[in-house]
């Protein structure tokens, strides 16, 4: 251990006394880590602003619509399936949201309308927070009420204040006028990064009960799809498959693939992978630049050993070993790219903090860089492993030399 | 008294087959402790394979040598790296110092590689640039050194690990006359202190200065005689 120490001491002068190579050469491997990790935790910070935005909107929804099999079968999910699927464990509620177009006009003027017809449980399906006023209740959709909930910002489109609650509204609808009463006012959510709730010239949204709407247009009665939410804490998949098996009982079409399922969890998951596949290719580039550092040590370390082979030659003809020279050299080029490792470890985090705020503040988002300990784990092992590759052709060169060979050359 | 050299009919040839080059011809030496004996031949004559076969640079192709009792000729090359540290110092024309190491720096790397604690290494690499009286040039690199200057660190590099075989290969090619005087005196100093000194050289003037001059030739030794104007 001693020894060794002499080793790493005589590299450490060997480095020193060629600052400038020695950093150049250390470039490569800085950049190829910082890249790397820039990259990599871009990506990370990414992924996980995109989940906590998407899973604030949709953890634990399960999106059931009927196949194309079973539209031309006629078989659509009817009210009584919507009843019984209500009943199941974990099944905390269902939205139906079938959006009809129509007009709305106010003293404001003229204003085209969605008008989404939905169950009471759209308020925690689509997380409504209420500004004033109620969401409209179980009582409401049984009696068919014509009642309304609309956002602050639509409010204030429609009649430039949000104060709008027990106010009414003339919904014209396939050319059927109906008279709504607002019986509350959501608070419109701010635009996400990556999920958008609003955009300029964008239609006005009024939710009601669907059962107010089933004289306006045909088949409002059966729904195409609707929206499960399973309890967060439960198995969505499982859930899915038991809402899937009571529909398929209910219209005897088991096996014919009538009702499909779009897990929630799986759409995440197929986000995250496609992240996953982006960063990792992103990174494989980067790699192939931390490669290129790695052959820069090798070759600066064959050039090194070329113009010490003199110094090899007195080394040996003093005693040095066939080890001891490679330990030598080996250290060096451990040393070089251990440090570049360090340094672009360290520059490749203020790189990602850098460029993540950037973004944060150019695109109006949060993304905070994701620095994982594996990566900078990974990053270190897989510098000091492209030291000991790269460093073991040049140093053996070095420690094969003969003596009297390396004495005879100047 | 046990030689300390020995070497038994020893041949070193190279390209073997239709032109190979005979460097040294079955040769054989005795040399005992405390000796101070010159090689001397012409270039070409053998006397640089000689002495790398003597300092274990190299390996004969035939024949036995014995270094302080132990048999090197069929060693490997890590074994001669282990009888080189432990049994030999060199001392070369050309000083062979390593140009960003200091002079103490210099003379501690033979100790390095024995393994010496640094305390030791740097009590004995101080003492041994005393005897070459160098004592206040100890963090002077080389390049800031005269030419005698940096053969007498060679020389205490040479000494520090107080090898019994002090092999100085032209010592003074590099010197002007002033200064091969005092690496001379310096070589004569260490061969009173009892150690065994032996010189390769071309020059007659610089073998008259040793106690016993074998002359090389053609790869064979011509003559083996006492100097008979040996001065102490």
């Amino acid at each position: 251990m001693g020894k060794f120490a002499e080793y790493v001491k005589m590299a450490i002068q060997n480095i020193m006394a060629n600052k400038g190579r020695s950093f150049l050469t250390m470039l490569g491997i800085i950049i190829g880590i910082a890249s790397v990790i820039a990259i990599v935790s871009i990506g990370e910070g990414t992924t996980n602003q995109m989940n906590e935005e998407v899973n604030d909107v949709g953890a634990g929804q399960i999106y059931i619509y009927c196949s194309t099999d079973a539209e031309q079968a006629d078989e659509y999910i009817t009210e009584e399936d919507v009843e019984a699927i209500r009943k199941l464990e974990g099944v905390e509620g269902i939205s139906i949201a079938s959006t009809l177009m129509g007009d709305v006009v106010t003293g404001k003027g003229n204003f085209s309308l969605y008008l989404t017809a939905d169950t009471q449980d759209a308020q925690i399906i689509n997380n409504v927070d209420m500004k004033r006023g109620k969401f409209f209740t179980e009582g409401d959709v049984s009696e068919g009420r014509n009642v309304c909930v609309i956002s602050d910002t639509d409010a204030r489109r429609l009649f430039g204040t949000d104060d709008v609650v027990g106010m009414q509204v003339d919904v014209t609808c396939y050319e059927m006028t109906k008279t709504y009463t607002i019986m509350g006012v959501s608070t419109q959510k701010e635009n996400g990064t990556f999920v958008s709730y609003t955009y300029e010239g964008a239609p006005v949204t009024m939710t009601v009960p669907y059962t107010s709407v089933e004289d306006m247009a045909e088949g409002m009665d059966t729904f195409y799809s609707i929206t499960v939410q399973a309890n967060k804490q439960m198995d969505s998949q499982e859930i899915s498959q038991r809402v899937v098996n009571l529909l398929e009982q209910r219209h005897a079409s088991s096996g014919k693939d009538y009702f499909q399922v779009q897990n929630f969890q799986d759409v995440l998951k197929l986000m995250n992978d496609m992240m996953g596949i982006v960063t990792a290719f992103i990174s494989f580039v980067a790699g192939i630049s931390l490669l290129v550092g790695g052959i820069g040590v090798m070759n600066i370390m064959l050039v090194s050993v070329t113009e010490r082979t003199r110094e090899i030659g007195i080394r040996k003809s003093l005693g040095a070993k066939t080890s001891s020279i490679m330990m030598q050299f080996l250290a060096e080029s451990a040393i070089l790219t251990v440090i570049g490792g360090i340094v672009g470890i360290i520059l490749g985090i203020a790189a990602g903090f850098g460029i993540c705020s950037v973004i944060s503040s150019t695109q109006g988002m949060t993304i905070t860089p994701g620095i994982s300990p594996t990566v900078i784990i990974g990053a270190t092992l897989f510098s000091c492993a492209v030291g000991l590759f790269f460093g073991i052709y040049p140093a053996r060169k070095a420690a094969k030399l003969s003596p009297i060979e390396a004495l005879r050359r100047n | 008294m046990e030689p300390l050299i020995e070497v038994k009919d020893i041949c070193k040839i190279y390209n073997p087959g239709e032109n190979e080059v005979r460097a040294l011809d079955h040769v054989s030496l005795k040399i005992d402790k405390g000796e101070f004996v010159a090689i001397i031949g012409q270039s070409g004559s053998g006397k640089s394979t000689f002495m790398n076969m003597l300092g274990c640079l190299d390996v004969p192709t035939s024949g036995e040598y014995f270094l302080n009792g132990t048999d090197v000729s069929t060693m490997k090359d890590n074994e001669l790296s282990v009888v080189r540290n432990k049994e030999i110092g060199f001392i070369f024309q050309g000083f062979n110092l390593i140009s960003n190491l200091t002079a103490l720096e210099n003379v501690e790397l033979p100790l390095i590689y024995r393994g010496i604690d640094r305390k030791t290494r740097r009590e004995l690499a101080m003492e041994a640039l005393k005897m070459v009286g160098l004592e206040k040039r100890v963090t002077h690199k080389p390049n800031e050194m005269s030419g005698g200057q940096q053969q007498r660190v060679a020389i205490a590099r040479a000494i520090a690990a107080k090898p019994p075989l002090i092999l100085a290969d032209e010592p003074t090619g590099n010197l002007d006359s002033a200064s091969s005087k005092e690496i001379l005196g310096i070589l004569k100093g260490l061969h009173k202190g009892g150690r065994t000194v032996i010189l390769i050289t071309h020059d007659n003037g610089i073998a008259d200065q040793a106690k016993r001059v074998v002359r090389i030739m053609d790869g064979k030794i011509e003559s083996d005689v006492i100097n008979e104007h040996f001065q102490e």
